[in-house]
């Protein structure tokens, strides 16, 4: 993080107000730049309206640790909801800040009522996200050499194979490997599948028999010769959709000894991914496989005493799919109107919008690209590229909110650097670390005018500044696109297709994986710092808080409140996904509450998103800018002359004007008392 | 085709013993807790899996169900579904199997000739308790299995209308396997609500199966999130290779516990109560009329007899054969063994390919048969 003690000077701007005295009216709008005291002994001169009036500083002791005792004559005008900032990087004031607190009580109510409805969609509504169904192949007989033709092999129903029990029926037939086909048809009889089950992915097992003279050789393939066939009615023809060469690492153990005691007792061996498939749009799919043998090429030799394949296939539940969809329709427009509305606020602002806000907007844009219900789409069109896309889009948005963290905290850290510095107004404090500009730079940059320091705050609001926290976020999900490109995208063109399937793949993909999970640790590493130093600055400076003037105090408790508030919400937010996720791990699908059944997973999945789609709601419409300026003309405004500094005395004043409609809080009801003292 | 196959897994036993199962066996008088399967009254002769026409089309089924000499709510179900036919065979041949390959170094060798075990059914043994607790766990695993592979007609999403059925499945998908190959097995096996101590315990003896099925369900898991990350994870059950199950009720088997009856005078009510080896005389316990400890352990009512010599309940172990310093001295009872000398001639050096090829060259070698004497 930057340690630099640069003075923030920023003169007001030529704008006809006094200063000392403002009534709100239009023309102060613009003015929310004002000035602040330099972290060392100053005499900043203001004129009232002088916007060329530099400020000159007179530094008083010099050396490792200087002490300043600021005698600041300034003219202070605060707007409370808006010109209170120091910065204008530093986000205005927001909603958050002029909000009631029943208001935002109420609006806390409305959004946990929202929460608690995601939960109950999900839990009571929703099926459990997905369905896992067994296969077990059968083994047909491909007993004429018809191999001209493709012939596919149907396992039961009209036109089925010619079965084999077992393999020892074959060996008394003479049938050769080659020769028997594993036939799967998906779904099992009386069923079909259905597009809104989004995505189907099968998982193969091999039943292997332990057998003293047939043992799995170590790091044994197993090269698998599957087609993939549909069709979407019971009569019609299959009509091949994938074939493919495939090679498979058999990694299984036996338990128990090996000794021709144990023989004809099985293996335990790893699940193989087998197919994905982003869309289901067809009703019926068949699976051939085929084991062939080629000893001169030494394919599937050693492979131990296969007794039967099984197939798992993990599908999306048409009812998940239903209400996933409906949430996302619902909650599209919620997240764009607020979006809107809030960029709105931005853009009505005289200022050009800052980084902070821009990332806010950006957070709300990816949560809408998430939220679009583009899946829809997949309802009426064989789109296998659902899956990937749904990758990328949850992709987008994890790094964003990744980037907003770290964007606010370091936002909220520099306003808490100059919060430090504005201390110094009491004198007394030391600032002494290191990395400190010497003090001629300091007092050159103090004398410098307007347009440095403008070219100082459009350098904090870049995003550039936050390359080194950003850049883990970024390189971290390049990596993991890649690494789903490589999976998922092949997958496009073959659904056979696995990264894990081969060493080089694997080695691959564990780099990429590895390589994000670094990246995920780093960016931890910069967050939880970054957060530790904003705590620290608070509360460093919550000491000196009272003995400040009270506008100043009530800008930064806002600060503090703000970033407090965002802290909380956020930790309440990744604390609740942790401990739902581990529910939904540990509970394994459901309750039993009375005679309702409780889907965990899926209230966990709506839950979760709602709660995630509700913080970006919050966020955009808590920490949008306060429309009350908007309202002044109107507004019973009242005009809060506070004394700045006791120490400073002078024209150190404060004005603040109170404009709100909302009724004020806590705080400014107190200084609203206070000033009519 | 078993014997030709056993060739190859070295175990002549089994496939020695697998011959037993083919002998054609009488009817067995119903007794009164006679299910199903190996404690059913159906002859096993129709185990040879292969030898009917796999045409399911019409009612060939039906022969079937008829032959399997089942009750009448039981043939009505195995009537419903031409699969249900097919998978009952199937878990007789299954669990007379794994029955044989349990018992194959024991004095009682799972003989299922049908007089004696007729006659072992009748009785409370620690042997009538597994066969019965591997029966309704043959069933379980065969109508589980048999779901799967697609054999069944209706299976998951079962009991409901068509429409309904399909509109369950596309909103949210099936119960497994396993839960209708328990109810299954539940409506199948009937329960009856028996005042008879031996019915009683038989009923829990065949539980006793269902639940070793069920306790040795493994639960995997699939991740399959975002790239492929656990925040999306799909589970399923998965059953232990029958092998596995019969191992188990095994050990159930040798770690029986035996209840006992006294009975009541004023009510005819068999009292239960347990005790643990078979020389603790079980205690009579008052209080405890109609429960049968719930555990997971096999029961027995009486002690077993030797099997040694011939009986109603085996032929004895005369002529058996036997591996020397193994269990020679067990089976025989003391009697001792003839041992035999003969030259074997049998593939050796096997090349064997994943399916069905077999690269053997023919070893001759001198062999010791042990046999035990009569």
């Amino acid at each position: 993080m930057r340690r630099r003690c640069a003075p923030h000077v920023l003169p007001a701007p030529a704008s006809g107000c006094s200063g000392i005295k403002l009534s709100a009216t239009r023309s102060c709008d613009s003015w929310f730049f004002f000035f602040f005291p330099p972290p060392f002994e100053v005499e900043s001169q203001e004129q009232s309206g002088g916007g060329g009036g530099g400020p000159t500083a007179r530094v008083v002791s010099a050396g490792g640790c200087s002490l300043f005792s600021s005698t600041l004559s300034r003219s202070f005008v605060a707007r409370r909801d808006f010109s209170l900032q120091p910065f204008p990087f530093a986000m205005a004031g927001a909603i958050i800040e002029n909000m009631s607190t029943k208001k935002l009580v109420i609006v806390g109510v409305i959004l946990l009522l929202f929460q608690a409805f995601a939960f109950m969609v999900g839990g009571l509504i929703a099926p459990s996200p997905t369905t896992a169904v067994h296969y077990l192949a059968t083994k047909c007989v491909d007993t004429v050499k018809q191999r001209q033709e493709t012939k596919w092999f149907m396992p039961w129903g009209p036109n089925q194979c010619d079965k084999i029990r077992t393999f020892d029926e074959a060996m008394a037939k003479k049938i050769e490997a080659n020769n028997i086909v594993f036939a799967v048809h998906i779904p099992l009889p009386n069923k079909e599948m259905s597009s809104w089950f989004q995505f189907m992915l099968v998982i193969l097992q091999f039943d292997i028999a332990f057998r003293m003279h047939n043992q799995i050789k170590d790091g044994a393939l197993v090269t698998i010769d599957v087609s993939l066939a549909y069709r979407d009615d019971t009569i019609s023809k299959w009509t091949e959709m994938a074939h493919s060469f495939e090679q498979r690492k058999l990694s299984c153990n036996f338990t128990t000894t090996k000794t021709s005691e144990n023989e004809g007792r099985h293996y335990e061996c790893d699940l193989l991914p087998f197919m994905e498939v982003g869309s289901v749009a067809h009703k019926y799919y068949l699976l051939n496989i085929r084991l062939p043998i080629n000893e001169r090429k030494n394919i599937n030799v050693g492979i131990g005493e296969i007794k039967d394949i099984r197939l798992v296939s993990i599908h999306q539940n048409g009812g998940f799919t239903k209400v996933w969809f409906a949430m996302k329709t619902f909650l599209t427009p919620s997240i764009l109107i607020i979006m809107i509305w809030y960029w709105r606020r931005i853009t009505l602002m005289s200022r050009p919008p800052v980084l902070l806000e821009k990332v806010i907007l950006a957070l709300g844009i990816s949560m809408t690209f998430i939220n679009i219900p583009v899946e829809w789409f997949s309802i009426g069109f064989n789109w296998t590229w659902m899956l990937l896309f749904g990758d990328i889009r949850q992709g987008i948005f994890y790094s964003m909110l990744l980037s907003f963290w770290i964007i606010f905290c370091g936002e909220h850290l520099m306003g808490t650097r100059l919060f430090a510095a504005w201390s110094l107004e009491r004198g007394q404090v030391k600032m002494c670390e290191s990395g400190l500009p010497t003090i001629t730079e300091l007092v050159t940059e103090l004398g410098s005018h307007l347009t440095n320091n403008l070219q100082d705050q459009t350098e904090r609001n870049r995003l550039s500044v936050y390359w080194k926290q950003v850049g883990p976020i970024v390189f971290g999900s390049f990596c993991l696109f890649i690494f789903d490109m490589c999976e998922r995208g092949v997958q496009l063109k073959n659904p056979f297709y696995s990264i894990w399937a081969s060493e080089v793949g694997t080695e691959l993909a564990m780099a990429f994986i590895i390589v994000a999970g670094i990246c995920a640790c780093l960016y931890f590493l910069f967050l939880c710092f970054m957060v530790f130093q904003v705590f620290r600055n608070i509360s460093g400076k919550r000491t000196s808080l009272p003995a400040m003037s009270k506008a100043r105090r009530l800008h930064y408790e806002g600060l503090i409140f703000r970033f407090k508030f965002l802290m909380l919400v956020t930790l309440t937010c990744a604390a609740m996904t942790v401990i739902f996720f581990i529910i939904s791990q540990v509970n394994g699908g459901h309750w039993h509450w009375g005679e309702h059944t409780v889907q965990v997973n899926s209230a966990f999945f709506t839950g979760i998103y709602g709660m995630w789609n509700l913080y970006v709601f919050a966020i955009m419409f808590l920490y949008a800018p306060s429309h009350k300026r908007y309202g002044d003309e109107q507004s019973s405004g009242q005009c809060i002359t506070g004394d700045a500094g006791a120490n400073s005395g002078e024209d150190n004043q404060l004005t603040t004007t109170i404009t709100h409609v909302d009724g004020p809080t806590e705080i400014y009801k107190m200084i609203g008392k206070e000033a009519q003292e | 085709p078993w014997s030709r196959s056993k060739m190859l897994d070295g175990h002549l036993l089994l496939g020695w013993l697998s011959f037993t199962v083919l002998v054609h066996l009488l009817n067995l008088p119903g007794p009164t807790a006679a299910y199903f399967g190996l404690t059913g009254n159906e002859p096993l002769s129709i185990l040879p899996l292969n030898s009917l026409p796999e045409e399911n089309i019409g009612r060939a089924h039906y022969k079937l169900c008829d032959r399997l000499k089942l009750e009448k709510k039981q043939r009505r179900m195995c009537r419903r579904d031409p699969g249900v036919a097919e998978t009952l065979r199937e878990a007789i041949t299954m669990s007379a199997l794994e029955c044989q390959y349990q018992f194959r170094f024991e004095r009682w060798n799972c003989t299922l000739e049908g007089r004696h075990r007729a006659n072992i059914l009748k009785r409370g043994f620690k042997e009538t308790a597994f066969l019965y607790a591997i029966s309704s766990a043959g069933l379980t695993h065969a109508m589980a299995k048999a779901c799967s592979a697609g054999r069944m007609e209706r299976c998951t999403c079962d009991e409901a209308p068509d429409l309904e059925n399909r509109k369950a499945w596309q909103w949210g998908g099936c119960g497994d396997n396993l839960k209708y190959a328990n109810k299954f097995v539940k409506d199948f096996l009937g329960k009856r609500s028996n005042k008879d101590l031996r019915a009683r315990v038989d009923m829990h003896n065949t539980n006793v199966g269902t639940k070793v099925i069920k306790a040795g369900v493994e639960t995997t898991c699939k991740c399959h999130g975002v790239s492929g990350s656990c925040t999306v994870q799909t589970c399923w059950r998965q059953l232990l290779p029958f092998h596995e199950i019969g191992k188990q009720l095994k050990q159930r088997y040798e770690t029986s516990i035996k209840v006992g009856s006294s009975t009541n005078e004023a009510t005819g009510e068999g009292e239960i109560s347990t005790g643990r080896s078979q020389q603790q005389q079980p205690l009579p316990l008052p209080g405890l009329n109609d429960q049968i400890p719930r555990t997971m352990d096999l029961l027995h009512i009486e002690d077993s007899p030797s099997f040694c010599r011939p009986s109603k309940y085996s032929s004895g172990t005369a002529a058996r054969k036997c591996y020397k310093d193994k269990n020679c001295d067990a089976i025989c009872c003391g009697r001792g063994h003839n041992t035999q000398s003969r030259e074997v001639t049998r593939p050796c050096q096997c090349q064997v390919r994943w399916c069905c090829y077999v690269e053997c060259k023919q070893c001759t070698q001198r062999e010791e048969v042990y046999t035990c004497k009569g």
